[in-house]
């Protein structure tokens, strides 16, 4: 038993890791930019594009803080044409174009001096002030020859040519822009500053297409980064503020850079208690019923339990909660109980004791657990049925009752514990409940849960917490899974791991 | 011998006959199946025939060919031209000579604009007459359950939303089931020992896997990304996937070159571990949480639900067919197929799977309820579905926001209702039908 203990134990390990390493997978390919998410101040389309420097480096901070400027993971895979340190580009729009760029042109040195060119065109935007234009154009009787309206403009619309340049590898929309901006900068001749640089990134782009090489994206290549990277600074840490998930802390989350472990404890026991109470009932209820309607098997009651079990068995939990929303606690209807949340804010005291909180909460409780409580009873019943008519069929029953047993005992001792095999199963799947929680009812009663945040972590792209979540929660299930093995070998003897 | 012609298949449907409610359920998913075809139909806001000044025209059947039909008709008084584009023109305006209107004269994603803001079946509605007065509606133009917030007609939203859930169910089940039974046959048939190849075999593969990917995806990912925003996706994906499988295959064919020496010694591929594991770890995770998590990152699209849903619902499917199959492969007539020396893949297809399907179909049947509920979630949440698409779950969802409009959660709700119990009616009876196990 210990052996095979500690067999399971050690598959735990690389299961763990793949499943975290899923997760990581599917996070990074979110097309959303957590560190633009964070600093809400810099506005990408609007305010001209004129991200100032201080903006741009609060950016590059926050990066460096989330560890976004490592690479993700021990290597990679790509072509020779890819470039191997694009992970150092900030903007995702930009990585993606230089990705897309170096795809067809095949060599990544010549793009980046493109690109690079490109970035010090929009760079030396920052050069043009506005009333100096103002104050040098003007005619011999000191008329001005634009307005600042058309200089500020005419400034912003070559801004947002150069920006959207940067954010395109489509051939046609390139030559399309150099085309325009090449009449802009001849009609408007204050903007020399930039029409030097932009020239020169012209060059470098003919440049980089007549050295055009696309034969390299058809090469594959491994590229090495070491352990310098994100995936292993989550497990390990990074020797400095992070400690990495081995010694239990998952980062901090992207919306709001608490730890997630306080986030994850805040919430858990709200979801904990609404699986453990809804499995409580659960047992009571379908325990006796699956019994009893399998000892009156083919009767009036065990036809109609059955097809009222069914009924509800196929019921969608939401279309349920909606129900019981709208019968109890709808203002026209009836108002029985609270429509969302878990508890009055104006009215709740946390200084109350267990069971002052407890009688506040009970009426938020009641429409959620009925929720959470009847698809698994159901469920249960159905198996609890199963189980036991099967047990009744067998020879050691026949003899218990042949040997003039009680009906009593023979139910309650011969049949029940050898029935109850099935049910242990549903018992593992409590653990993994409680942190994933039910997504659907906590969102229809705005349950502040585990489901209901890990909803909005999706909804909001927070990876750290995503991947947290994910990892936990297949921790968990593969606890549940081995406790339920265990509990079959402690209910039936018969069962042996060796 | 008194059963000449006895056949399972045979035997399995008489049982499956006299399983009533199965029965019933298998007359109404047929029934719903002819609703999801003929959904345009049904449901449709053009006449499906009518007569206008003297031309016959053929709407709600000429829209279907092309959408944008256009087509004029002489008024014979004045001499003027009226040009009507099919699918703009509001037909209960005109004055038609004669009508003949769908079922529900109603399209799901048009709002009626005089009946806005939740009205109920039983409320006063109203309509523009062809007078252009705003009457009360004729019996024969009411909204029967109801319309949403923009107007929108109920019945016609759940007649269209059958196509996706049963498409839903038949898409995300066949990817499903492909992936399962493959696997799953598989790791049943070879266990950890039994697949042997030579080592040349077995690492060309792992390596022709690896450059297929390469070339199928990674060097054609642009390509692919700018086909399905143009939107002929598909094609460039089935040619990615021929690309994968042509590189796999010509890497196991030029294998055959390097067999010699320490290569061609034959090694056991422990396809079995790999399965298992495979799906301990998609068992793992909370399915509705990562399906969410997936459909969360790429573009809102009813057909990429299906696929996302389909390629994480193999597991239940993968975990029957391995079981029967290790089951199958010690019986006589498997063992009779290898020593007379067919080849694995003839005795896999031919001897063992036949007799493996039974329970297959059984769970893939529970599988298209599950399918069906994980997509009303979605569509409930209001997550990877766009929202001009109008699905059970996204009716059930508006109906949730408004608390009057009782009509939008019970119509919805029975309809999804309905669907998973038939399919879970399906299932139960098919088990009972194909496995004589069962039966006392």
């Amino acid at each position: 038993m210990l052996k095979y203990l500690a067999k399971r134990i050690l598959i735990f390990i690389p299961t763990l890791l793949a499943i975290s390493l899923l997760a990581f997978i599917i996070s990074i390919s979110a097309p959303a930019d957590p560190v633009e998410k964070l600093s809400s101040s810099a506005d990408k389309e609007g305010a001209a594009n004129q991200q100032s420097n201080a903006t741009k480096k609060t950016k590059q901070e926050l990066r460096k803080k989330l560890g976004l400027d490592l690479p993700v993971f021990y290597f990679s895979f790509g072509s020779i044409s890819d470039c191997d340190t694009l992970y150092r580009v900030a903007d995702k729009d930009h990585s993606a174009c230089l990705a897309e760029l170096s795809n067809y042109y095949g060599n990544w040195e010549d793009v980046s001096s493109y690109f690079h060119q490109l970035n010090v065109a929009q760079l030396s935007h920052s050069k043009l002030i506005l009333d100096d234009i103002f104050e040098m154009n003007k005619d011999a009787e000191g008329r001005p020859n634009y307005s600042k309206n058309e200089i500020n403009d005419v400034i912003t619309e070559s801004n947002f040519e150069i920006n959207s340049m940067l954010e395109t590898a489509n051939p046609n929309v390139i030559a399309s822009k150099f085309s325009s901006l090449d009449t802009l900068y001849s009609n408007y001749a204050f903007l020399s500053p930039i029409k030097k640089e932009f020239e020169q990134s012209k060059l470098l782009y003919n440049d980089m297409l007549s050295k055009q090489s696309s034969w390299k994206s058809y090469i594959p290549k491994i590229i090495w980064y070491g352990s310098k990277n994100q995936y292993h600074f989550w497990l390990f840490g990074d020797g400095e503020q992070r400690k990495g998930v081995v010694r239990g802390d998952f980062g901090f989350s992207y919306i709001d850079s608490q730890p997630i472990n306080t986030k994850i404890w805040s919430k858990v026991w709200i979801s904990f208690s609404f699986s453990l109470l809804s499995v409580l009932f659960a047992y009571l209820v379908s325990i006796p019923l699956g019994i009893y309607s399998a000892y009156k098997k083919d009767t009036k009651f065990d036809r109609i339990t059955s097809i009222v079990v069914f009924v509800l068995y196929s019921m969608p939990s939401f279309f349920i909660g909606v129900l019981l929303l709208y019968t109890f606690a709808n203002p026209d209807t009836l108002r029985w109980f609270p429509v969302s949340g878990i508890q009055d804010p104006t009215l709740y005291d946390p200084s109350w004791s267990f069971f002052e909180k407890a009688a506040h909460r009970a009426p938020y409780f009641i429409l959620p657990l009925i929720t959470y409580t009847y698809s698994s009873f159901a469920f249960l019943s159905r198996i609890m049925r199963v189980g036991v008519i099967d047990v009744f069929g067998q020879d050691y029953i026949r003899t218990a009752r042949a040997k003039g047993l009680g009906e009593g005992k023979v139910v309650m001792k011969h049949a029940l514990r050898n029935s109850l095999l099935p049910i242990i199963t549903v018992f593992a799947n409590i653990f993994p409940l409680a942190i994933g929680g039910s997504v659907i009812i906590e969102t229809i009663f705005t349950i502040p849960g585990m489901g209901f945040e890990i909803y909005s972590s999706i909804l909001n792209s927070d990876y750290p917490m995503i991947v947290a979540v994910f990892t936990i929660i297949g921790f968990l299930t593969m606890i549940g899974y081995l406790v339920a093995d265990i509990l079959y070998a402690v209910v039936d003897p018969r069962i042996s791991y060796k | 011998m008194e059963q000449r012609d006895f056949s399972f298949k045979k035997y399995a449907w008489q049982q499956f006959k006299k399983n009533k409610p199965a029965l019933i359920s298998l007359y109404i998913l047929i029934a719903l199946v002819f609703i999801a075809l003929f959904a345009p139909v049904i449901a449709n806001d053009q006449p499906l025939y009518c007569k206008y000044k003297g031309e016959t025209f053929y709407p709600a059947f000429s829209t279907l060919v092309n959408p944008s039909k256009l087509d004029s008709v002489v008024n014979p008084e004045t001499g003027l031209a009226e040009v009507l584009q099919f699918d703009i023109t509001d037909w209960r305006k005109l004055d038609l000579e004669k009508v003949m209107w769908a079922p529900i004269p109603y399209s799901p994603d048009k709002g009626d604009r005089y009946n806005r803001e939740y009205v109920s079946p039983f409320d006063e509605q109203r309509y523009k007459n062809s007078d252009n007065q705003i009457v009360a509606i004729p019996n024969r133009l009411r909204h029967i359950m109801g319309t949403d917030n923009i107007g929108r007609d109920l019945a016609s939203g759940l007649i269209h939303g059958t196509r996706i859930s049963l498409l839903v169910g038949v898409l995300a089940m066949g990817i499903a089931s492909i992936i399962g039974v493959f696997l799953g046959a598989l790791a049943g048939f070879f266990g950890d020992r039994n697949l042997l190849m030579p080592r040349s075999k077995y690492y060309f593969t792992l390596l022709g896997v690896f450059l297929a990917f390469f070339y199928g995806f990674g060097v054609r990912k642009y390509t692919l990304a700018n086909a399905f925003t143009s939107g002929n996706g598909i094609w460039e994906l089935v040619i990615s996937l021929i690309l994968i499988a042509a590189i796999i295959v010509g890497m196991r064919l030029l294998s055959i070159v390097f067999k010699f020496g320490w290569l061609a010694k034959e090694v056991s591929v422990p396809i079995d571990t790999f399965v298992s594991r495979g799906i301990e770890i998609l068992n793992s995770i909370p399915r509705l949480i990562l399906i969410i998590t997936i459909s969360a990152i790429f573009v809102r699209s009813i057909w990429l639900i299906m696929v996302i849903i389909g390629l994480t619902s193999w597991t239940g499917i993968a975990r029957f067919t391995r079981a029967e199959f290790l089951r199958i492969r010690e019986l006589e007539y498997v063992q009779a197929a290898k020593s007379l020396g067919y080849s694995n893949f003839r005795a896999i297809a031919k001897h063992a799977l036949p007799n493996a399907l039974a329970p297959v179909f059984v769970s893939i049947a529970f599988g298209v309820a599950s399918a069906i509920l994980i997509e009303s979630s979605l569509s409930f949440l209001g997550i990877g579905v766009p929202d001009d698409v109008v699905t059970w779950g996204s009716l059930l969802n508006l109906g949730r926001q408004e608390f009057e409009a009782w009509w939008l959660v019970m119509f919805p709700g029975f309809a999804i209702f309905l669907t998973i119990t038939i399919y879970n009616l399906i299932g139960e009876g098919l088990r009972d039908a194909l496995d004589p196990r069962l039966k006392s």
